[in-house]
């Protein structure tokens, strides 16, 4: 037992002596937040990396408390920009550890922002060496700017927030309740750019390029190509969103990609039928317009009551698709007034908001066979089915069929409550 | 360099294993392959002719040091080491017949010889506590001279003055019907009214008794000497147990007196097979020792072994069971006790149901209950007395604390310098700030917080009472607020330290928390060497270690370890007690049903009725 | 050495983790690569095929129950058959051991140790190894008996927290690389299954043949549903040509582990209940090593072996120039050929014994 004992010590000691090769200290280390890739001028890339400051999170009082006595001082901003030029992404780690002074660490990065320019050229070898590296997120977000992402990392603002990780994890977790953009992690990123049955999409960032809200024009909205007299809710795309805010960057819509090459953009409605169609879709305020009286609207919160149903059916090299959408929605408001709570009056509503969902939906569907010609939605995986071998489903080439795809979608929604408004009593005037 | 090279050898040379084989407890008749730890019992004359070689070279280790005893001391009579060899060859005679133990100075009639030689043994005009009362007895119209001898202090004077001096002084010249010619057979019948008074032959057992308490009485022309008990000592009454507290449950404890404690356990088990056998620890303390064990319950072997290593025990002062705890434990090396050390009798005597053996030591108010596993060293008096969900409540929360002390800093290390990734951002962050100033690295800052904790903890020990509160406020202000604003540790540490702290305090079995304590600081080494590898490299050994080992023939692990029947018998969570039926399978027990299958007959007549 | 006896459970706990520690290492991709999405019917077919096998080799073992492969060696063919049946146990578990080694550590170093040196992650694993030897089989039993139901836990626990990725459309094409692919080209996955040639060294441990049998049919049926678990969620959660990208198939699936902002990442912590497997195969590997050599060559004591196979099996562990190089020696030719000793061998010397044995009684 004693020799045992006195074994196992000088193990132990053994491994004490030979040191700690891969120890580091955690304030030893930078942790990147944010970064985002450009095309380079002068190289092929272009780095932005936002590090968080970890000064900005030590509690207020400690030991320093004395010299900073008179008039507190603003809250030091809690992340740094840094950009440099690089051939390739690693060796863009490499610059930046010659000058910042900790090691650059990415095991904490949240975003990863590429910019639309490189993002339509191919950006597949950038995001395969992203994967490879251990210390990267499987699940980091995957955004695309709508510009260049050195510019949107300079002008995010964390105005409700310290903390920048917060600050992107909520931002990017809004689809839940906004549904303008979906989850895109890069895992699934890069599942569904290898994928022979459906297609990636990245969240759609940019920098907002109104300054006032009385510059805006209508023009820069999309409302005209939907056939629509002023532009909804969702009719537009991240860095055209009439706002005046603080910070300067929103997301919104979403890069539709076809493999690792982005080919188009949707906006912000265009999402909502996409997490539709796909069942991703949780809930969201929609405007429908009024059945009866023009100008005026219903206000509905939709929910997606099941998972949508997929069917394709090829006739000859035509694939037949036809989706089964099945919402349910609460009435927020009803701007005319019309007793739609009543239960003879709802069918008339729900069949006019099912007609506006589904010619907004056959609409983005065309879209993306005509114009992205990529199948994001996954439709692949329903002709899978149909196959036994791989050998017969690569040789098959959905990716290819779909452009010529035919639609049939059927949209069943059911008004399940009015809120707390039962009957709709008009205002005297 | 000899022992370098010694050490060396015998690491890279393999040498023959001289040890004889482990004690395999026998298993019971009916128990065929069922169970894994199959009975092995070896031809027990070769293991006792090995373990007796083992003895005797021990004995040559000690031949070493006796003369320097000789030296120094003057005893009475004549070898000491001569006696204690003896001892050691006759181990196993003397365990068939311990009255065969005799002085070989035998007593004399003389009595004026034998207050000289008292007085040699006990160095009177030096030695001032003890009593040497010279009287003389009326006896059939002579008068013969006598003497008694005790310890002041030892002895309750008033009842040596009533009822020995008084008696033989006094009564004797009362004319006595008796008939009896032989004047000690007429002292024992007519005079002396003691309860427990003994006529001895030999000087050892005199001087045994006097040193325990009673008083001798040596009357002229008697070979004999009486020695009559008047144990009189003063001692603490029964309290509170101090280290196990319960807030339901009998609140008696142990105290320092061997007979009471042994009654305190007859007193809950009112069992007439409850057997309290005394065995004498210390060559020369001779401190009496009980090994209790309920005869019709209790494994033969298991009784046999235990007798086997007090017996085995050669010491010369036994002052605490703590210290038998030591001797008789199989492994002195492995990290977590094998012996349960317990102050309450309400505990010993659950065990004592189960088929467990108590020993209690006199002097000590902690009796040791053996084999122990290590779910009995986690489990707490409490637990049985609570309703069960509650008692699983405790037994979850005590599993976290035991997690707690034993990983918690490892793992902060671990995560910290390896594993940066899974710790919450903000988290992270916010650790990064606060270690900003400080300019240790983690591992250090760590050990210094643990380490003033430890002081902290040990100087809570030793504080004079009154101080006591004090120390407290200047810990936890000087080590926590200062250090931080000195910026030589971060706060986060703290927590980390003070969680661990609590955690080691919630463990119910003292030992244990010692034990989860010294390994901690090699969870701490581990997880700054290679992050969690090395933490659960340092996990597997100790499990493996701890796999290995045995608590008197039973797996420390078991039911778990070698995975024996009762495996969902409620060792990690308790069971409903109507259903603990059986005894811990483990200790191959010779009753099984520890009540009946259907505990609760009343369920069954009401439905009948 | 000390007379050692194993359990029922610890049997089976024994069969389940040497069947299922390569779930941490390879197995739900090699079965991905070579049938596609269909990898899971290639596993249940796979786990299957090698218990009807088992359960054959059961049939003929039984009448030699008791005996060890090595002393129905000696039955065949005295001390050389013994010999021989010593040394291709031996070859086996020497061939094996270091690849696995050299793996395990390949992976530690991956995923969490990038910088050190791969002899230092090795000294950890071979570490264990030595002082499990020291210890003895009953040690490493016992700890396998506790460790098994708690790393399967946790290994169930990454396959239930991955459960929103799940997605069944990923297990299309029903037959992936198709039926002749999964049932004839998969056959040679079998060696999954080698470590059975170590099985039917224990016997001696084990009293009855009843028992035998119950616990390796429960640790079989164990091993086969977590194998077949193992490949199916892995596909479930990764479609076919991503699927046979990653190098560490369930490392990648706790990687995707994402409940809200606080349980993110958690790969690490699972990284502990990992190595804690591969320390257990490794040294029950180890210990079975060190026991059949010492059984062949009739030897008292094992533990003098000790020291001396640690530095054999460290070395040849860093033999291969890379990480590609020991991945081949595991997934192609061990994978391609191990069957071939530890089902096709032993069932020749159980063969071979019975005839032996039929002939001995007739004269």
């Amino acid at each position: 037992m004693k020799k045992l004992f006195l074994l196992i010590l000088i193990f132990m000691l053994c491994c004490f002596l030979s040191s700690c090769y891969d120890r580091a200290e955690i304030d030893d280390q930078a942790f990147v937040i944010a970064f985002g890739l450009d095309k380079g001028k002068t190289n092929f890339l272009r780095m932005t990396f936002q590090i968080a400051v970890p000064s900005a999170f030590g509690q207020e009082g400690g030991g320093s408390s004395g010299e900073s006595g008179e008039g507190k001082e603003k809250h030091p901003k809690s992340v740094t920009i840094t950009t440099i030029e690089s051939p390739t992404v690693y060796s863009g780690f490499n610059i930046v550890n010659t000058y910042v002074s900790k090691q650059l660490n990415l095991s904490h990065t949240k975003v990863l922002i590429i910019s639309s320019e490189l993002a339509k050229e191919n950006m597949g070898m950038y995001i395969n060496a992203i994967h490879r590296g251990r210390e990267f997120r499987n699940t980091m977000y995957i955004c695309v700017c709508d510009g260049s992402a050195e510019e949107y990392l300079k002008n995010v603002n964390f105005v409700l927030d310290i903390s920048p990780s917060k600050f992107y994890e909520e931002t990017f977790a809004s689809h839940r309740y906004t549904s303008f953009t979906a989850n895109t992690q890069l895992i699934q990123f890069i599942s569904r750019a290898k994928s022979k049955s459906i297609n990636p999409v990245a969240i759609l960032v940019g920098v907002d390029r109104i300054e006032k809200l009385d510059d805006y024009s209508k023009e820069n909205t999309n409302y005209k190509e939907k056939g629509r007299e002023n532009y909804f809710g969702g009719d537009f795309a991240a860095g055209n969103i009439p706002k005046e805010y603080k910070n300067k960057t929103s997301a919104m819509g979403l890069a539709v990609f076809d493999g690792a090459k982005m080919v188009g953009m949707m906006d912000g409605a265009e999402t909502r039928y996409y997490l539709m169609l796909t069942g991703e879709y949780d809930y969201s305020y929609v405007t429908v317009p009024d059945p009866v009286v023009e100008n005026k609207f219903v206000l509905l919160n939709v929910k997606q009551s099941r998972k949508p149903r997929h069917n394709v059916v090829m006739e000859g090299d035509t694939p037949k698709i036809s989706v089964k959408i099945m919402l349910e929605a609460d009435i927020l408001s009803i701007q005319s007034g019309i007793n739609y709570e009543d239960p003879e009056k709802v069918e008339e509503l729900e069949t006019a908001s099912e007609e506006f969902f589904k010619k907004d939906i056959v609409r983005l569907l065309e879209k993306t066979t005509k114009v992205f010609k990529s199948d994001i939605f996954g439709f692949g995986k329903s002709m899978k089915w149909k196959f036994l071998t791989q050998k017969e489903w690569d040789e098959f080439s959905w990716h290819d069929k779909y452009p010529n795809a035919q639609f049939d979608i059927e949209v069943d929604l059911k008004i399940r409550r009015p809120g707390l408004i039962l009957r709709t009593a008009q205002f005297e005037n | 360099m000899a022992l370098l090279r010694k050490t060396l050898k015998e690491y890279l040379f393999f040498t023959e294993p001289d040890k004889p084989d482990d004690f395999v407890l026998e298993e019971g008749k009916d128990e065929g392959n069922e169970s894994c730890n199959d009975a092995v019992k070896d031809g027990s004359g070769e293991k006792r002719e090995k373990t007796e070689k083992v003895r005797k070279s021990k004995g040559v280790i000690k031949k070493l040091f006796t003369p320097e005893r000789e030296d120094t001391a003057c005893y009475g009579y004549d070898s000491n080491a001569d006696n204690s060899e003896k001892n050691e060859s006759d181990v196993k005679k003397e365990s068939k017949d311990p009255e065969s133990i005799k002085r070989k100075t035998s007593i004399s009639k003389d009595v004026a010889r034998n207050l000289e030689y008292m007085r040699k043994v006990y160095n009177v005009p030096l030695n001032g506590d003890v009593v040497i009362r010279e009287f003389e007895i009326a006896f059939k119209d002579k008068t013969i001279p006598a003497f008694s001898i005790f310890f002041d202090g030892l002895v309750d004077r008033m009842l040596v003055n009533e009822s020995i001096l008084k008696p033989l002084m006094l009564l004797s010249n009362i004319e006595i019907k008796g008939k009896e010619d032989d004047i000690a057979d007429y002292v024992q019948k007519h005079i002396l009214p003691q309860s427990q008074m003994l006529l001895e032959e030999s000087y050892e057992k005199v001087i045994f008794g006097i040193n325990y308490g009673c008083c001798a009485i040596f009357i002229d022309g008697v070979d004999k000497v009486f020695v009559a008990d008047a144990k009189g000592w003063e001692h603490r009454g029964i309290e509170r147990p101090n280290a196990e507290l319960v807030i339901q449950g009998p609140q008696e404890g142990f105290g320092e007196i061997l007979r009471i404690n042994t009654a305190l356990i007859r007193k809950i088990l009112k069992d007439e097979k409850l057997i309290v056998e005394d065995i004498l620890i210390g060559e020369r303390s001779k401190t009496p020792c009980s090994m209790l064990y309920i005869k019709d319950i209790v494994n033969d072997s298991l009784v046999q072994e235990v007798r086997r290593r007090l017996k085995g025990v050669k010491i010369d002062h036994l002052i605490d069971s703590g210290e038998l705890e030591q001797l008789i434990e199989d492994s002195t090396y492995l990290p977590t006790p094998q012996v349960i050390y317990t102050e309450r009798p309400d505990r010993v005597s659950r065990y004592l149901a189960n088929g467990r053996i108590a020993i209690i030591v006199s002097g000590s108010p902690f009796a040791l209950v053996v084999p122990a596993t290590m779910w009995n060293l986690f489990h707490a008096t409490e637990d049985e007395y609570v309703r069960f969900p509650y008692a699983n409540l405790l037994r979850v929360v005590r599993l976290f604390a035991i997690f707690l002390t034993l990983l918690l800093p490892g793992i902060y290390i671990a995560i910290t310098n390896y594993h940066h990734e899974m710790i919450p951002t903000d988290l992270l962050l916010a650790i990064e700030a606060s270690r900003e100033k400080v300019p240790f690295p983690s591992v250090f800052e760590l050990l210094i917080m643990e380490v003033s904790f430890e002081l902290i903890r040990e100087a809570g020990i030793r504080i004079p009472g009154p101080i006591g509160p004090t120390l407290g406020i200047v810990g936890a202000l000087i080590l926590g607020q200062a250090a931080v604003s000195a910026n030589i540790v971060s706060p986060i540490l703290i927590i980390i330290v003070a969680v661990t702290g609590i955690g080691s305090f919630a463990i119910p079995n003292f030992s244990l928390a010692y034990s989860f304590r010294l390994q901690r600081f090699a969870y701490i080494a581990l997880g700054a060497t290679a992050g969690f590898l090395g933490i659960s490299f340092g996990l597997f050994i100790m499990f493996l270690w701890i796999a290995k080992a045995k608590s008197f023939g039973v797996p420390v692990l078991v039911p778990y370890g070698p995975t024996t029947a009762d495996v969902n018998k409620g060792n990690i969570f308790r069971n409903p007690t109507w259903k603990q039926n059986r005894r811990p399978d483990d200790l191959n027990v010779k009753s099984k049903n520890s009540q009946q299958e259907i505990s609760r007959q009343w369920k069954i007549n009401e439905e009948e009725n | 050495m000390e007379k050692i006896s194993i359990g029922n459970w610890e049997l089976s706990a024994l069969v389940i983790m040497s069947f299922c520690t390569k779930i941490f290492l390879n197995y739900p991709r090699v079965m991905s690569e070579s049938a596609g999405s269909a990898g899971w019917i290639l596993s249940a077919y796979t786990s299957l095929l090698a218990f009807v096998i088992f359960t054959f080799m059961l049939r003929l073992y039984k009448k030699n129950y008791g005996m060890d492969l090595i002393d129905l060696g000696e039955l065949i063919g005295g001390a050389p058959g013994r010999i021989i049946t010593g040394v291709v146990i031996i070859s086996f578990l020497i061939y094996f051991i270091p690849v696995n080694l050299r793996e395990f550590s390949e992976n530690m170093k991956i995923i969490s140790l990038v910088i050190s040196p791969i002899s230092f992650v090795t000294l950890f694993f071979l570490g264990t190894m030595i002082l499990a030897a020291y210890f003895g089989l009953e040690a490493i039993t016992r700890v396998n008996a506790i460790a098994v139901p708690v790393i399967s836990a946790g290994f169930i626990l990454i396959l239930v927290l991955v459960g929103q990725l799940y997605d069944f459309s990923k297990l299309m094409p029903w037959f992936g690389t198709g039926l002749q692919e999964i049932f004839i080209g998969g056959l040679p996955k079998l060696s999954y299954f080698s470590e059975i040639i170590i099985f039917f060294m224990l016997p001696p441990f084990l009293k009855k043949f009843n028992n035998f049998r119950k616990s390796s049919y429960i640790g079989f049926v164990f091993a086969g549903s977590f194998l077949f678990l193992s490949t199916l969620v892995f596909l479930l959660v990764f479609e076919y040509p991503t699927s046979t990208e990653s190098f560490l198939p369930i490392f990648q699936l706790s990687r995707l582990i994402n409940y809200g902002r606080f349980l993110q990442r958690g790969e690490s912590v699972f990284l502990l209940m990992w190595s804690f497997a591969a320390m257990l195969y490794l040294s029950f590997g180890f210990f079975m090593l060190l026991y059949t050599f010492k059984k062949t060559l009739k030897l008292e004591y094992y533990k003098p072996l000790i020291m001396p196979f640690a530095v054999i099996i460290f070395s040849l562990s860093l033999t291969p120039p890379n990480l590609m190089s020991a991945i081949k020696l595991d997934t192609v030719y061990f994978l391609n050929w191990g069957w071939l000793i530890s089902f096709a061998f032993t069932t020749l010397v159980f063969i071979a014994a019975g005839i032996k044995k039929r002939k001995g009684k007739k004269e």
